[in-house]
């Protein structure tokens, strides 16, 4: 899975999670937190839905509380090494 | 004593002399650390005067306004922040009582708190700046928007022309006798905070805390606990659940300090305990099974506890174990208690050998009253039961409020003089077993519709009338599902209206209440099942959902 595709992902799961509309959330650097997107409610099944795209178990004890800040802090600590998206053929 | 805190030298009598004393004691002492910010209580002092001295130079009150329709109330708006905390205690000094209000509710809800509170002042962070324009711009009486951590109010005065909006340099300059405030008397009977809570007609009922029924708490629980300036108050409760009174103000009442983790911290709890030294932890349950669910209840992970308390639902044994286990230099303890006895009445001890016997239907006892609270345990008929029998929860004493904020009508079903009594006792509306002998009083449930959801009160009445409303039919049915020891973890409703968009209920439903009321899910059934009353069996529901697993 690349890069694009898992942000898309991960913009999905916090929309429906949340009932918000797809306007709160145009930007991948937007604060997730700071305007109640995603709670502590929702952290544990997040982190399930965060490893079943990674396909590897999260280790909660090596995470910083602020990589859940936004989509960008979301990839940067979690898919380091998912490759970024292909370029379009028709570029 | 300092001349500044005159009130600090009796016993408390308001909500605000606890802070007053220990601000008098060390000025130098740290009160509350928020995002990586250590506040004493010199300069919570300092801001919260310049609030209240600025906040009485406007007064947007009239002199010949009627008390009862201008009450003397402070609205704060925001959560989490510097900010929100010289709000509360600017409220405080000023001789007003706080309205939380909280960025993560929406919008309407919010603005019909604050509509139905008469507030006329409202003091903001960074996070109700964000939508004080939304809530703000419909409401016909003249508000003043206080913005303590904003310079420039340009833009916000002029998308509010109705209101009146000042920041860092008008408060300076209104706040220029900060240095000479003095504390004016507080009548103890004063609300020294107002909360809303779920309310079964689908509105939220306002709860006015007095400061004698506040003080009568804070008062037990500084001499339970004996906390000392050395000790570090954790705060997972929002500003609107009244547990989050006990962090705040009991760590001020002794000269210890609050720590408030934000919103990305409080994903992570057990790491900001230890990050942050907590000593005394406070929680509901449910935070506590996400700590478990996030193996952070590893034996020993938290040394530095040394008191773990739990209110706000009921609390399995399995889960005081394993924190018991994580906190074993802890003493642990559940409290009980509704907003409308004070934040908590009740509390029992926990121990490991005896505590498992004591227990019923795998939930700890909710044990003894607090000193001044008295409980009775009655049947329909508000007849007390024999020892050993299950009933309704009658409680007073000095933690009960005078009732429903400006709603004689619900004050009087819930607070009730019962046949043989002369006292009003407020009815909790939980069921729990009579003490026989020296046995704790246990929790057994609800007697009516309202369940519990990660430690929010919700009457599901309430979602059931917004989703009346705006699937505009004349039964929905809201469940607690999956059902869970300490309640629920989330609602389901049921519709039967086959021509419905279920998901576009789904979404307005989300968008109308806060986070932990809105449903999982909205379904359709054809017809509702009944029990043999006639009424729609939620029991059956409930097996459905179930059944499908």
């Amino acid at each position: 899975m690349d890069q694009k595709t898992i942000r898309d992902e991960l913009r999905g799961w916090i929309l429906e999670r949340s009932g918000a509309t797809p306007d709160r959330l145009e930007r991948d650097d937007q604060p997730i937190l700071d305007e109640g997107l995603l709670t502590s409610l929702d952290v544990v099944e997040f982190i399930l839905f965060i490893e079943s795209i990674r396909k590897e178990e999260v280790d909660i004890e090596a995470i910083e509380p602020e990589v859940f800040n936004s989509i960008d802090a979301l990839v940067e600590a979690f898919f380091a090494k998912a490759p970024a998206p292909m370029e379009s053929a028709l570029g | 004593m300092s001349p500044a805190s005159s009130d600090a030298a009796t016993p408390s009598v308001s909500l605000r002399t606890g802070f007053l004393r220990s601000y008098d004691r060390d000025p130098s002492a740290i009160a509350v650390e928020v995002a990586g910010e250590s506040i004493s209580y010199g300069d919570l002092h300092t801001a919260a005067a310049r609030l209240a001295t600025t906040l009485d130079a406007l007064d947007v009150r009239a002199a010949d306004e009627d008390p009862e329709t201008r009450p003397p109330l402070t609205a704060v708006f925001g959560q989490r922040s510097r900010g929100v905390v010289e709000g509360i205690l600017g409220a405080l000094f000023r001789g007003d009582g706080y309205v939380p209000l909280n960025p993560t509710f929406p919008i309407e809800r919010t603005r019909g708190m604050l509509e139905r509170s008469g507030c006329r002042a409202v003091v903001l962070d960074e996070h109700g700046e964000k939508q004080i324009v939304e809530v703000a711009e419909s409401i016909a009486t003249p508000l003043l928007l206080v913005l303590p951590h904003r310079d420039d109010v340009e833009e916000l005065a002029a998308a509010l022309p109705r209101h009146r909006v000042i920041g860092a340099g008008a408060l300076d300059n209104a706040g220029v006798h900060a240095g000479e405030w003095r504390p004016e008397p507080v009548d103890p009977d004063a609300i020294a905070y107002l909360l809303f809570t779920s309310g079964s007609t689908g509105q939220p009922k306002g709860v006015g805390v007095a400061h004698r029924n506040v003080n009568a708490f804070l008062t037990s629980m500084a001499e339970r606990y004996s906390i000392t300036p050395q000790d570090r108050l954790s705060q997972t409760f929002e500003l609107t659940f009244d547990l989050s009174v006990f962090d705040l103000f009991l760590a001020w009442e002794c000269g210890a300090r609050v720590c408030i983790p934000t919103q990305a911290q409080k994903m992570l709890p057990g790491k900001y305990v230890n990050e942050s030294g907590i000593t005394v932890w406070f929680s509901v349950p449910s935070t506590a099974v996400l700590m478990s669910k996030l193996r952070m209840l590893k034996p020993d992970a938290y040394p530095t506890i040394r008191w773990s308390l739990f209110c706000g639902e009921a609390l399995p044994i399995e889960l005081i174990e394993s924190f018991a286990a994580a906190a074993p230099n802890s003493t642990v303890e559940n409290l009980y208690g509704p907003t409308e006895l004070t934040i908590a009445c009740t509390l029992y001890r926990w121990d490991p050998e005896r505590s498992p016997t004591e227990s019923e239907l795998g939930l700890v006892p909710i044990g003894d009253p607090y000193p001044g609270m008295e409980a009775i345990v009655v049947d329909e008929d508000l007849q007390a039961v024999e020892p050993g029998e299950t009933g309704e929860l009658l409680m007073t004493g000095t933690q009960m409020t005078p009732g429903y904020w400006r709603d004689a009508e619900k004050t009087a079903a819930a607070f009730v003089v019962p046949p043989g009594e002369q006292r009003v006792f407020y009815r909790t509306g939980d069921r729990v077993r009579r003490p026989e002998g020296k046995a704790p009083m246990t929790y057994l449930g609800r007697v009516d519709n309202q369940i519990k959801i990660q430690g929010y009160r919700v009457e599901l009445g309430e979602v059931e009338a917004l989703f009346r409303d705006i699937a505009d039919v004349d039964v929905a049915i809201a469940v607690g599902w999956p059902v869970t020891s300490a309640g629920a973890d989330s609602i389901v409703v049921f519709v039967s209206d086959a021509n419905t968009d279920l998901g576009a209920l789904q979404r307005e439903g989300k968008a109308r209440l806060p986070g932990y009321m809105a449903p999982r899910e909205v379904r359709h059934v054809d017809t509702f099942p009944l029990n043999s009353n006639g009424k729609v069996d939620r029991k059956a529901l409930l097996a459905m959902l179930d059944g499908e697993g």
